[in-house]
């Protein structure tokens, strides 16, 4: 529902495979591995600049109230020849449930994203088993 | 969620890949040097082309910086392969050996200090232009009987220098500035191309450990074309602070896609570092 959020906190190991990533770029620096944020909304806008690309989430509380998430993601070079852009981020006006980890700093509203879902099922995500069938089959 | 507890089986060899890139200083870099050779099987045993005047020719784009991830469609979805995937992950793995500059004694310290705060005190993660030598390999070079252009796509943004190869030598005007990228000069020693860099700012590091210089640093920078790749090899000399000329050698491997220019660099992290897990972006 658009009109709710929800905030769930992950296990710990669960991060594991994000970290080969994230360690590469200082994510533990800045973000915690040990959380994970999943909430809903709508990308509001995108900024496609090195040295990581932002992906802002606008969010919808039960009162109504907008919060517009700041979510870093991957260098602008990673996407070099993937057809996913700026564009094609922004053109995409349906509710996205996203996953994020959190500011170590305790900043506010802003994360790392670890997955972008659509309701049609597909996926932007970090995570390795998204892209090899044969990982998710195994964690079952 | 989003990440489910994996089995022991997958999970191993990941963890145990966090583990080693979670290392400081001595992590292995990612880089995709290797990637790029296995997209152009046999180049080294190619032919060499030459221009008119007889030289090889160096046009074409060698890398592609920040290779390392890289975004797959798989259906519908977007995904992280590159380094970042079980299948691939191993080719941008591949070590590339590089020696440490060897500093003198009085300068150790202060390495250590810009090195052990590096995700805070490096220029170039924080959007300053790397400079020469830490710019890395020409992405793509063109070139013509009397210069050289040499163009980047670093994450700090777009970058290019200017090597004539008409015999001049370099500008003695005292009231030129040092830059990022110096004042190049270029000339054939055989079929190897020479680049003599001088007039560099010591507002740069090396490379991404610390590694600060002096205003005396002097780079040499030696392309060997040999069918599709180029042997690239750069020395640094700086008489202040090192104690012998440092080298790294890559090799490029001409590359099918067109270089991509690349966005703006725009620093949003340096207000939320808590801790200083390093931050390596070898090139």
């Amino acid at each position: 529902m658009r009109g709710t959020s929800r905030l769930a906190w992950a296990a710990p190991a669960a991060l594991l495979y994000a970290l080969p990533l994230l360690a590469h770029h200082s994510f533990a620096a800045e973000f915690d591995a040990t959380k994970t944020v999943t909430l809903r909304g709508v990308v509001s806008k995108v900024d496609w600049i090195n040295p990581h690309i932002f992906i802002y989430v606008d969010v919808k509380d039960d009162a109504g109230k907008t919060t517009t998430w700041a979510l870093q993601s991957l260098p602008p070079l990673f996407f070099r020849g993937s057809g996913l852009t700026k564009d094609v981020l922004l053109s995409n006006k349906q509710e996205v449930t996203f996953t994020a980890n959190p500011a170590k700093d305790g900043s506010q509203a802003y994360g790392f994203l670890t997955k972008l879902g659509y309701p049609d099922g597909h996926v932007f995500s970090m995570s390795p088993q998204d892209a090899d069938p044969s990982l998710r089959k195994a964690q079952k | 969620m989003a990440f489910a507890i994996a089995s022991r089986r997958t999970l191993a060899p990941t963890a145990l890949a966090a583990a080693i890139l979670m290392a400081p200083v001595s992590a292995p870099a990612q880089t995709n040097y290797a990637a790029e050779a296995a997209k152009n099987p046999g180049a080294a045993s190619k032919p060499t082309p030459r221009m008119a005047d007889g030289h090889p020719d160096l046009n074409g784009v060698w890398h592609h910086f920040f290779g390392i991830g890289t975004i797959e469609k798989v259906g519908e979805s977007f995904v992280v392969g590159g380094a970042f995937s079980p299948k691939s992950g191993a080719l941008y793995n591949a070590p590339l050996n590089d020696a440490k500059p060897e500093y003198k004694p009085e300068f150790a310290a202060k390495v250590k200090s810009l090195n052990d705060s590096q995700v805070r005190e490096d220029p170039a993660l924080h959007c300053q232009p790397p400079g020469v030598p830490r710019l890395g390999p020409p992405h793509q070079i063109v070139q013509t009987p009397k210069q050289a252009i040499f163009l980047y796509a670093d994450s700090t943004g777009n970058q290019w220098r200017v090597i004539p190869l008409d015999g001049r030598f370099h500008g003695t005007d005292p009231e030129l500035a040092a830059t990022y990228n110096g004042d190049s000069v270029g000339h054939w020693e055989g079929d190897t191309l020479v680049v003599d860099v001088t007039r560099l700012t010591d507002e740069t590091w090396l490379g991404d450990n610390g590694l600060l210089h002096s205003r005396k640093l002097h780079v040499t920078e030696r392309l060997r074309r040999a069918g599709d790749t180029i042997q690239y090899q750069v020395t640094a000399e700086d008489p202040e602070v090192l104690q012998k000329p440092w080298t790294l050698s890559r090799t490029l491997t001409l590359q099918p896609d067109a270089l991509e220019e690349a966005a703006p660099c725009v620093d949003k992290d340096a207000g939320h570092y808590v801790t200083l897990e390093h931050h390596d972006n070898t090139r």
